[in-house]
């Protein structure tokens, strides 16, 4: 009996130090909450979700921060309009699943603009044309997807390289990846032959991270310039305002194309 | 009498007969219900749901073919350790010991990364035969365990009596120990295939097409999400019960013939 007596107590300490913990964990995290309170009087704070493994234009710097090119255009944008822009980490596939649940205000991540995407949700003014790049290993003779009969392609998944993919005729099959960077790993093993990126990614990983084992082959013609912009949920427009009014002023005033110099994009 | 419980008298804890009324045990309830809701959305809402189950079809078939092909691998491999960490030869002892300690202290998703990502640099082997390889490997630590546990559970006296009826260590092993140890063995592995079964959901990072991947791709197009999951949910349930029915089912031929 004593024994069982001394038992219960040791769990009951244990678990209120285990509370203790997590009451302490709590506490920190309402920190930043109260500060976000505190700012909705200043300047207006709007989240932008961002897949940060997408370099050049969204990806991590090893200190741990977002960086990228769209983000450098979306805070110059932000400083322009009067708001303050914070950007979150979000997994690809999911975010606009996140951004109808409102658990952010807009989605930063090289968003294509397509019909079918401004159904589900509304976009800002263009920032950008892109175009889809067929990425092949170097010694490769293939330039268009025509040449890649019964071979296997990959992009990745919910992207609009992955729906040309879909679409495509002839192939053995259309691999769809969790991020970009796997895709093209999976290229410089050799398990698939080819993977259709967007052009500022492409290029990026063509060039920068594995230039000695693949290159670009060549752009998947479209009859539509495919545009990449900022989403956000349907109906938001005081928040649709503000990153347009942004984005007018950066455009206006040259400071987008001085961003764009900086990241070397054409 | 009526409100009284039975009791098994035998060996072990004391626990209340089971109860069930005829049809309306737990499984039944849970299978009719994931059967008849799919049906349900079929019938009543074809569209999406006849297109999403069209869409999901091939990943269930992926699905399939992942969880046999590794539960058979992982068995071969289970027996294998289980036999090895019970071995009386110090060397295959440590190797199965050390096989296990390691494998169990790594989550699959890593080993999953590991061997195709990382380790697919040397060796370019196809995402399924990575996933299968993964799965295996790691189920088979976790059911050479099991094994472990049937083999010493069978009581000393059987090997006593094997070998003085002049069986070699091979043969008492064999066919005196292990037909025995399946008894036990069994509903233990069969918890192991179900969750098996389960995890094959995590191959989908290495961007095989099973039934979770092919889910994620139809919602990513559609926007579809409540309805996708919903199925993608009720379709793994169903698997998963009509497997546990064969794991019961097998458990109930083996209990056949114990001595009572």
């Amino acid at each position: 009996m004593k024994r069982l007596f001394k038992s219960i107590i040791i769990a009951a300490a244990m678990s209120v130090l285990a509370l203790g913990v997590v009451g302490c964990g709590k506490k920190d995290e309402q920190k930043p909450a109260d500060n976000a309170t505190a700012a909705a009087s200043g300047p207006k704070t709007i989240v932008f979700a961002s897949d940060a493994t997408y370099p050049p234009m969204q990806y991590m710097d090893e200190s741990k921060n977002i960086v990228g090119f769209e983000v450098d255009v979306i805070k110059a944008a932000a400083e322009k309009a009067g708001f303050k822009a914070e950007f979150k980490n979000v997994a690809w596939d999911g975010i606009f699943a996140g951004l109808a649940a409102g658990k952010y205000d807009a989605i930063s991540s090289s968003v294509s603009i397509t019909d079918e995407r401004k159904a589900a949700m509304d976009f800002s003014d263009p920032i950008m044309p892109i175009e889809q790049i067929l990425v092949v290993p170097t010694d490769s003779k293939a330039t268009s997807l025509a040449d890649l009969k019964d071979k296997t392609v990959g992009a990745q998944i919910s992207t609009t390289s992955a729906l040309v993919l879909k679409d495509a005729k002839g192939l053995k099959a259309a691999k769809t990846y969790d991020e970009v960077g796997l895709a093209m790993e999976d290229l410089v093993k050799g398990t698939i032959q080819a993977v259709l990126a967007d052009s500022p990614v492409a290029v990026e990983y063509t060039s920068h991270k594995y230039p000695d084992k693949i290159k670009i082959a060549g752009v998947v013609k479209s009859d539509k310039v495919e545009n990449i912009g900022i989403a956000v949920k349907k109906g938001n427009k005081d928040v649709l305002d503000l990153v347009n009014k942004g984005l007018a002023a950066i455009k206006a005033d040259g400071t987008f194309d001085k961003i764009k110099a900086q990241h070397n994009m054409k | 009498m009526t409100n009284r419980q039975k009791i098994d008298v035998g060996e072990g804890a004391a626990i209340p007969t089971r109860n069930d009324w005829g049809l309306f045990n737990a499984w039944m309830i849970s299978l009719v219900g994931a059967v008849a809701s799919i049906l349900y959305l079929l019938i009543a809402h074809p569209e999406p749901y006849r297109r999403l189950l069209v869409y999901l079809g091939d990943g269930i078939v992926i699905t399939f073919k992942v969880t046999i092909a590794s539960i058979l691998c992982a068995c071969c491999i289970g027996l294998i350790t289980g036999l090895g960490r019970v071995s009386k030869n110090k060397v295959i002892n440590l190797i199965a010991s050390t096989y296990v300690e390691i494998i169990r202290g790594i989550p699959l998703l890593v080993q999953l990364f590991y061997i195709y990502y990382a380790l697919g640099r040397f060796l370019n082997v196809p995402d399924l035969t990575a996933a299968v390889i993964a799965m295996s490997v790691c189920y088979g630590a976790y059911m050479g365990e099991v094994f472990r546990a049937g083999i010493t559970a069978i009581d000393k006296g059987q090997t006593e009596a094997a070998r003085s009826l002049g069986f070699n260590t091979r043969q008492t092993m064999f066919l005196v120990i292990l037909p025995q140890a399946w008894r036990t063995i069994l509903p233990p592995v069969g918890n192991e295939f179900i969750a098996l079964l389960k995890d094959t959901s995590l191959v989908s990072i290495l961007a095989v097409a099973d039934l979770l991947r092919r889910g994620r791709e139809f919602s990513s197009e559609t926007f579809l999400y409540f309805e996708t999951y919903t199925m993608v949910a009720l379709v793994y349930l169903v698997i998963t019960l009509i497997l546990s029915k064969g794991v019961s089912f097998m458990e109930a031929r083996l209990s056949h013939y114990v001595r009572r």
